[in-house]
């Protein structure tokens, strides 16, 4: 529940349970001066702030409104900390009893346990967007010098800067290797950041799935050629639409292709195939790479987890099919992979497909 | 020979680039920022561009080649039009910006991913200069 909306039902709850006309929740300031009203119930809230505010430390008793000469109050506690106030006026003088005091005492007490409880929640809440947020701006500028000296190194290592003795070329090899894993641990870090982050994240709307995979594609086909595979789209015919976001969706694609890019030895082929069943439109990346053993299939998807014939061909860091598979959750729809080794792998994305007239 | 711009902001990645279009025979120029890169158009007249994105800002290159292909024919870029760009991306930090086939956004005619394989950078450098060669 939002905080606001349930200082408003506390006020309105203090009120009927002393069938009185008005209550109001207070709450310090920042500066921890002066307490000020955060909601009120039978006075308009603009009154309010005006005439109810009261000095720190509590005077014995708290100002009142226009109109509402009496006042029975019960301080809010967090653990032992003060951390609020409970008001409750009177349009008549003298009007509240003990027992009225003893009940909105009670009152207050159970609001500081919920009180203390939301905090803790959205204190959590904070936290975890604030470390995601972290992981996010320092992997981009993690990413900007590994690509950097990777450039560099492959410079060195064809040649183009000098020629260099076998021994040095094979040491070089070996840190091209190590850099290879670097970036592709920052990549995975920075999907997985993001895919823990929603808020960095555009809001979902209809994504073309040809555009999406037609981006992906573009940006992959520099790699596949370094490579010597080849890679080929084949869009369907007609506009197929996703309810998700332009980023998450191509973050899938990205991901799915590179994947089949990666595990393709040279000379082989990846095809991206889009297709139409019903209200479902499908995704096919199908490889001619090394394939993943069968054993390893139920454990694809795990964070971490990596076929061991997948780590010994290349290097990677078990997180882009956990994330991807999290994205296409998200977007209600499913991933299925079929493989033979030394064959190939076919992974299947697919959504239920976003028509104008829904939502 | 050809003469190639290149405009980074990172002197190393510079470097990446440089050796291997020398080793090639290029004259190869370098400018440090959008701003610089525009002013060395004009002055240097090149053959190709080579352009980074993020430079003095996220999009600086975006600026870049949104100037030199302005349809404007009163544009002091107008002469420099058809000189082919070949953009550097690095695929993770792009994926969100529009950035693709789209030519009312992006207005380059190839790509070069980061980290850059310097055979990759000499085969898509010598199409565009063949494919600009032919068309005049």
């Amino acid at each position: 529940m939002n905080p606001s909306l349930a200082f408003d039902r506390l006020a309105e709850t203090a009120a009927k349970i002393l069938s009185a006309d008005a209550a109001a929740v207070l709450l310090p300031n920042e500066a921890k001066d002066r307490l000020a009203v955060v909601a009120a119930w039978g006075i308009d809230s603009e009154t309010a702030r005006q005439h109810i505010q009261v000095p720190l430390p509590l005077p014995p008793s708290p100002p009142t409104p226009p109109g509402h000469p009496s006042v029975v109050h019960a301080p809010i506690s967090i653990g032992e900390e003060p951390a609020g106030l409970l008001c409750v006026y009177g349009r008549l003088p003298h009007r509240f009893t003990e027992e009225d005091a003893r009940r909105l005492q009670a009152l207050a007490d159970l609001s500081g346990i919920l009180i203390e409880a939301v905090r803790e929640a959205s204190d959590l809440e904070r936290i975890d967007a604030a470390k995601s947020q972290f992981i996010h701006i320092a992997t981009h500028e993690l990413r900007s010098p590994i690509a950097t000296t990777q450039s560099l190194v492959r410079t060195v290592l064809k040649g183009y800067a000098g020629p260099i003795s076998e021994q040095q070329k094979e040491i070089i090899a070996r840190i091209a290797r190590r850099l290879d894993f670097l970036e592709s641990l920052v990549n995975d870090l920075l999907d997985f950041a993001a895919s823990k982050a929603p808020e960095l994240e555009e809001e979902e709307g209809p994504v073309a799935l040809n555009a999406s995979v037609g981006r992906a594609a573009l940006l992959l086909q520099p790699r596949a050629e370094e490579k010597k595979v080849a890679l080929t789209v084949r869009p369907y015919p007609e506009e197929l639409a996703v309810w998700a976001t332009e980023d998450g969706l191509d973050r899938i694609f990205t991901n799915l292709i590179s994947n089949a890019v990666k595990y393709t030895p040279s000379g082989g082929q990846v095809t991206v195939l889009l297709g139409r069943t019903g209200d479902q439109g499908w995704v096919k990346i199908a490889d001619t790479g090394i394939g993943i053993p069968e054993e390893a299939l139920p454990h694809l998807f795990e964070e971490f987890y990596r076929a061991p014939n997948a780590r010994q061909f290349a290097v990677g860091t078990g997180l882009g099919l956990s994330i991807v598979k999290s994205l296409v959750e998200r977007y209600g729809g499913r991933i299925e992979v079929e493989s033979a080794v030394g064959e190939g792998t076919t992974f299947t994305v697919t959504f239920p497909l976003w028509r104008p007239d829904h939502r | 020979m050809a003469k190639i711009l290149i405009i980074e902001d990172d002197p190393d990645m510079v470097t990446a680039l440089r050796l291997p279009l020398e080793a090639e025979g290029y004259e190869v120029y370098t400018a440090s920022s959008g701003q610089e890169g525009l002013q060395k158009v004009k002055e240097i007249e090149p053959d190709l561009i080579i352009l980074d994105v993020m430079m003095e800002t996220t999009t600086a290159g975006f600026q870049v080649s949104l100037q030199l292909r302005s349809p404007d024919p009163n544009s002091e870029y107008a002469p420099y039009r058809d000189i082919p760009i070949l953009i550097l991306t690095a695929i993770h930090t792009t994926t969100s910006l529009r950035f693709g086939p789209d030519e009312a956004y992006l207005p380059v005619d190839d790509f070069v991913d980061k980290p850059v394989d310097p055979d990759v950078l000499l085969q898509k450098v010598r199409t565009l200069l063949e494919q600009r060669k032919s068309s005049d």
